[in-house]
Parts: structure tokens; C-alpha cells; sequence
């Protein structure tokens, strides 16, 4: 089972990074016919991903996400699923060729980890590890999307230039809702994670928060987005403001994901 | 308007609001990138003298317990607390004039998740000044007293759990804690890694083992002691108290790594190696490893390393606010969906006069 995971891994890393190219191609040609292919290989690349996860799990005999490996090829997993969920929601194609490079990039960073199944330290065997990675996933994935439009939100007066881009990409109203609409749910997820870590925490190290750099990071990175929530019912903060924080928050996510797991030492770095 | 409402206005704001999360965020981001709870020389040797120096000024080494932290903290509670009473009573009325449930409940989302952020914060805060945690640690057959509380702990068995592997699976103590004062036959529990117990009001974690030997002494051919001591501890010679053991550590499968000093091998209890120092009115004597069978001599006395056995460390703590903490984390929770979900199409911020059609 695990021999069909690489296989379908290394089929999923063609397709997103293929899915990737079409956008571009679409973005250059300018034909909506493009981007429709290029989202049905985002698509097929998605569903192989899925049971390539599946795979993983039933060939470890346990929930595939806890070391390095697992947790980049879900994460990349989520930010690809959120990004179908806005792109198919809001018919808003284009962002496919700004997120498409941001999941390749993760599915590349889970390529460079180990990929060896080793079975769980005591501390990570706990039904709580599923609650708090899978929601940190979804978090994520919705957080990446935040991220993408924010950029372009950033760059929106820039594209007016490009006649094609400027009709295809909504206006900066629209825009600030779309990023909204998927700051929304990766701040609940976010607060479900830390909540269901903290409770997981409290059961396996004897206290729920212990300063730890990851669980620092989170609430660095819930802060921002709470601070992402204020500034748009505040007048004149609204959009740029917000977009900046959005854009920010991700980079925050990342840091908390790979800076604090590589630079700083804390009882989430399980080596 | 008085400067007394102006100040009012300022600390129920939002503009306040944003501006405390932004310097906490900051913090927090300093405290997590400084290594916490060090010397001051553990800081030169790291950094420089003068980064050393500067982070104890700034009690960077303790960023999270640091007055300024916690001073940020209670402001963004005064902040959370007065926007929620001043916000109340428009919430009442607005909900009282009408409109669907849908319009009704869903204004009261970022109220209801200030009330979670606020006993968050105040069960935190109030477990970390209250909280009692003990420490108790031996092999199985030991007993000893936790603490101030009055209660006896007995290790009546730790077990490892293997892997074919030789990875660990679990670690489980079963333990017995009795209540001393009313002379009870005591409660027995199980507790292993995720699974803690709770008995007389406290909790009991299985947090970490170890390495422990028995440790015998004898004085002209006469055992003096006869103990389990456990790496890491120090064991006083008692008819010459000047004269103290310290098991440094115990490699089960000994070898001497060239450029790095002794290690293990294996897990294995291959090749036992006893690892200690001899200090002698506070000097150190000497340290050097012992072998099984091997006896150190130190004038009378002989000295032998026997019988290692994993030793069990149980972490026991009480902290009656957690539950305070949790609940706002619920609260929380049921807030943002509120807000976030059930939230009116329009919110106006009062203060600006800003518009959101955010939902």
C-alpha cells in the first residue's frame, strides 16, 4: 500500500505542478478554455491525492499525519481543496494561477521529507492528534487561500494594465470578501486547533499551554487574524490594511509550520 | 465630553484593541525566538555579554512571566471588559426590537467571544499564581510523600510496553496514594502516557523514566546502605556525611565513543556501566565508570552498583482553574461561529461609522 502512495505521490507532484503550467498558459492565451482544463487537472490531481493520503493511512495502520512528510502532503492537500472550494464558488479561475505554484511548492517541500514510516512515540498516540492536525489543515488551506487573494488584492491596481486580467479578477470589493470568506473559517479551525492541542497537551504533558515556540506561533498567528477581523469593521482599514494582515498571518502560518519545527527546539519538534 | 469619559472611550476601543494585540503579538514572537528560563551565563556563552545582558534587562528569559507581558495582558482584559459593558445594553435593545433569530442571535457573536477570550485568559492566569505541581519519582515497591499535601504515593508497577521494534509503545505506572489524615486504605489507579488519573484532587501523569541501581555501602566488611538511587540523584554516605555519591548516569549497553565520552549501544543490558563522581567535603574526587562486579574503594568503604531498573516519574499537579481556561476556549469557539456564521449581512462600528458587508 505504501508502494502505491509513492506512486500516486509522485503522479499527484506532475499533475499539480502540470495543473500549474495550464494556469499560466491560461493567464498568457487569454482563452477561458485553458483555465477549465487547468482546473480539471487540479481536480484529478486532488482525488489522486486523496487516495494517496488514504493509501498512506492504511499502509501505517494509523492516521497519516505526524511526522514531517505527512503533515506538508496534507497540508498541501487542504490548501489544494480550499483553493477548488473558492475557485468553483466564486468562478474565479485566475487565482488558480496564483495558488497553483503555492501548493506545488508545498507537495515539493513534502517530496524533500523523509517518507519512512516509523511507528508513534506514546506522546502522539491520541485520538486528540486527529481533531488538532485535521483542523489545522483545513485552517491552513483556508489561511493559503487568504494569502493568494490578499496578493492579488495588493496587486490588483497593477493588472489593470493587463486587459485580460483586470476582467477576470474581480473588483477590489469582491476581492476583500473573498478573503474574508476564507480568513473566516481558517480562524475557526485555527481556534479548534489550538483548543483541542491544548486539551491534548494537558493529557499528555500534565499542562495545556507550556509556552511551547509552536504553540506561540499560533496564537502569534491567531492574534494576527483576530487583528485581521478588527481592522475590517474599522473605516479606511478595510482592504489594504486587512490584506496586508491576511498576507502577513500566512506568513506567520509558515513560519509556525516550517520555521519553528526546523529553528526553534520545543516538544513539537519530535526528532 | 471629560477627560474621565475621553479615557473610557479610549480603553473600550478598538483602535486600543488593535493596537494591544499587535505589541502581544511582538512579544510573543521575542519570547519564542529567546530561549527561555537561562542563566545569564548561559546566555553569553550562546550569544555575547552584552546580548546576555540585555535580555536579563529586558527579562526576555522569562518574556512570558515578564511585568510588561502581563501588563499588556491585563490591558487587553480591561479593554475586553469594558467594550463588553458598554456594548451590552445596545445588544439588549437591539435584540429586543425584533427581527429574525438569525439577525437577533447574531449580533451577539464577538460579545460572546470576548466573554470566551476574557475566562481564557483569567483561568490561565489564575491557574499559573494558584497551581501546585509535585514531583515523585522510583522504582516499583517504593513509597514516598507528595509534598505538602498530606497524601503517600506506592509505585506498585511500571512497565514498559514494547514493539517488535524495540520501539516504545507505552509507558504505564500503576500506582496506590494515600490520604494519611484519614487513615483510608488508599486508591489505586493506572496511569500512562495520554491517559492521566485523578485522585484526591489531584492528577497524576506518567511523564518520563529513567535509569536507577541499588546502591550498596559498606564499612570494613559491614553494609552501612542499601538503596535504590536513581541517575541523577546523590547518595550521602551516612555515618560521614562529607562523603557523597553521585550517579551521573547508567548506560545499559556501555561502549566509549572516541571525541565524544561513554554512550549506549542498545537499550540492551548488554554491557551495565555506572557512570558516577566521588565528592568530598563539596570537591569532587574523581568520576569513572563502574562496571557489574566492580567494587570502588574510598578508605573503609566500598561502594557497588548492582540491579538497574527503569524508575518511573510521575508528574502530579492541581490546577482548579483549567476548566475556567476550557470553557472560554468553548466559548470562544461558539462565538466566532456565531459571529462569524450567524453575523447579520451589515455590522456598523459605532465609533467610525465603518461598514462592514463582510457576511
Amino acid at each position: 500500500m505504501l508502494q502505491v502512495e509513492n506512486t500516486l505521490f509522485t503522479i499527484v507532484m506532475i499533475s499539480y505542478f502540470v495543473a500549474m503550467i495550464a494556469y499560466f498558459i491560461y493567464v498568457a492565451s487569454k482563452k477561458d478554455i485553458v483555465s477549465k482544463v487547468a482546473f480539471g487537472i487540479q481536480v484529478f490531481g486532488f482525488v489522486l491525492h486523496t487516495v494517496a493520503i488514504v493509501c498512506r493511512g492504511i499502509g501505517a495502520g494509523r492516521l497519516p499525519l505526524t511526522n514531517q512528510y505527512e503533515f506538508a502532503t496534507s497540508f498541501a492537500w487542504g490548501l489544494c481543496l480550499l483553493s477548488l472550494v473558492f475557485i468553483i464558488r466564486f468562478r474565479f479561475y485566475v487565482m488558480g494561477a496564483f495558488i497553483s505554484p503555492v501548493v506545488f511548492l508545498m507537495i515539493g517541500y513534502a517530496a524533500m521529507q523523509s517518507r519512512e514510516v516509523r511507528e508513534l512515540m506514546p506522546a502522539l498516540r491520541s485520538n486528540w492528534l486527529g481533531f488538532h492536525v485535521s483542523t489545522a489543515i483545513i485552517a491552513y488551506g483556508a489561511f493559503g487561500v487568504s494569502f493568494v487573494v490578499g496578493i492579488i488584492f495588493l496587486l490588483r491596481d497593477r493588472l489593470k494594465a493587463h486587459g485580460f486580467l483586470d476582467q477576470h479578477i474581480p473588483d477590489k470589493e469582491k476581492l476583500d470578501l473573498i478573503e474574508y470568506r476564507s480568513v473566516a473559517p481558517g480562524i475557526l479551525f485555527l481556534t479548534f486547533t489550538i483548543i483541542t492541542g491544548a486539551i491534548w497537551a494537558e493529557r499528555a504533558w500534565g499542562s495545556y499551554w507550556s509556552w511551547d515556540p509552536k504553540e506561540t506561533w499560533s496564537l502569534v498567528t491567531w492574534i494576527i487574524y483576530a487583528t485581521y477581523l478588527h481592522l475590517r469593521i474599522r473605516r479606511g482599514y478595510k482592504g489594504k490594511s486587512a490584506a496586508v494582515f491576511a498576507v502577513i498571518g500566512f506568513i506567520c502560518v509558515l513560519f509556525t509550520y516550517v520555521g519553528v519545527n526546523t529553528l526553534l527546539p520545543g516538544v513539537h519538534s519530535y526528532k | 465630553m471629560s477627560a474621565g469619559k475621553r479615557f473610557l472611550r479610549f480603553i473600550s476601543s478598538m483602535r486600543f484593541a488593535i493596537i494591544l494585540l499587535v505589541i502581544l503579538a511582538i512579544m510573543c514572537s521575542i519570547g519564542s525566538l529567546v530561549t527561555q528560563n537561562q542563566s545569564y551565563s548561559w546566555y553569553a556563552a550562546r550569544y555575547s555579554e552584552r546580548t546576555a545582558a540585555l535580555i536579563i534587562a529586558l527579562h526576555l528569559d522569562d518574556a512570558f512571566h515578564s511585568w510588561y507581558f502581563i501588563l499588556i495582558t491585563a490591558f487587553l482584559c480591561i479593554n475586553l471588559l469594558f467594550c463588553n459593558i458598554i456594548r451590552l445594553p445596545g445588544l439588549v435593545k437591539r435584540t429586543r426590537n425584533g427581527g429574525t433569530l438569525r439577525e437577533r442571535l447574531g449580533i451577539w457573536g464577538a460579545w460572546i467571544t470576548h466573554v470566551g477570550v476574557l475566562l481564557l485568559i483569567l483561568g490561565f492566569g489564575l491557574g499559573q499564581f494558584t497551581h501546585k505541581e509535585y514531583v515523585a519519582y522510583g522504582v516499583p515497591g517504593q513509597t514516598m510523600a507528595i509534598g505538602d499535601t498530606g497524601l503517600i504515593l506506592t509505585i506498585n508497577d511500571f512497565r514498559i510496553d514494547l514493539r517488535d521494534d524495540d520501539t516504545v509503545e507505552q509507558y504505564t505506572s500503576e500506582i496506590t496514594v494515600y490520604d494519611i489524615a484519614s487513615g483510608s486504605s488508599g486508591k489505586s489507579a493506572s496511569v500512562s502516557v495520554n491517559h492521566p488519573a485523578d485522585i484526591y484532587g489531584l492528577r497524576f501523569y506518567q511523564n518520563s523514566t529513567g535509569w536507577a541501581a541499588r546502591v550498596t555501602v559498606d564499612k570494613g566488611g559491614e553494609a552501612l546502605q542499601d538503596t535504590i538511587v536513581c541517575a541523577g540523584d546523590y547518595l550521602v554516605v551516612t555515618d560521614k556525611p562529607d562523603l557523597v555519591i553521585y550517579f551521573n548516569a547508567f548506560y545499559p549497553d556501555y561502549v566509549l565513543v572516541s571525541g565524544y565520552g561513554p554512550a549506549t549501544a542498545s537499550g540492551k543490558l548488554n554491557n551495565p556501566g555506572y557512570l558516577y563522581s566521588v565528592y568530598y567535603q563539596g570537591q569532587i574526587l574523581g568520576m569513572n565508570v563502574l562496571f557489574s562486579g566492580e567494587v570502588l574503594t574510598i578508605d573503609d568503604y566500598s561502594v557497588h552498583f548492582s540491579e538497574p531498573q527503569s524508575y518511573t516519574l510521575i508528574q502530579i499537579k492541581k490546577d482548579s482553574f483549567t476548566a475556567l481556561a476550557f470553557t472560554g476556549g468553548i466559548i470562544i469557539l461558539i462565538g466566532l461561529i456565531v459571529s462569524l456564521y450567524v453575523r447579520p449581512r451589515k455590522v456598523t462600528d459605532k465609533q467610525t461609522g465603518g461598514e462592514d458587508a463582510s457576511s
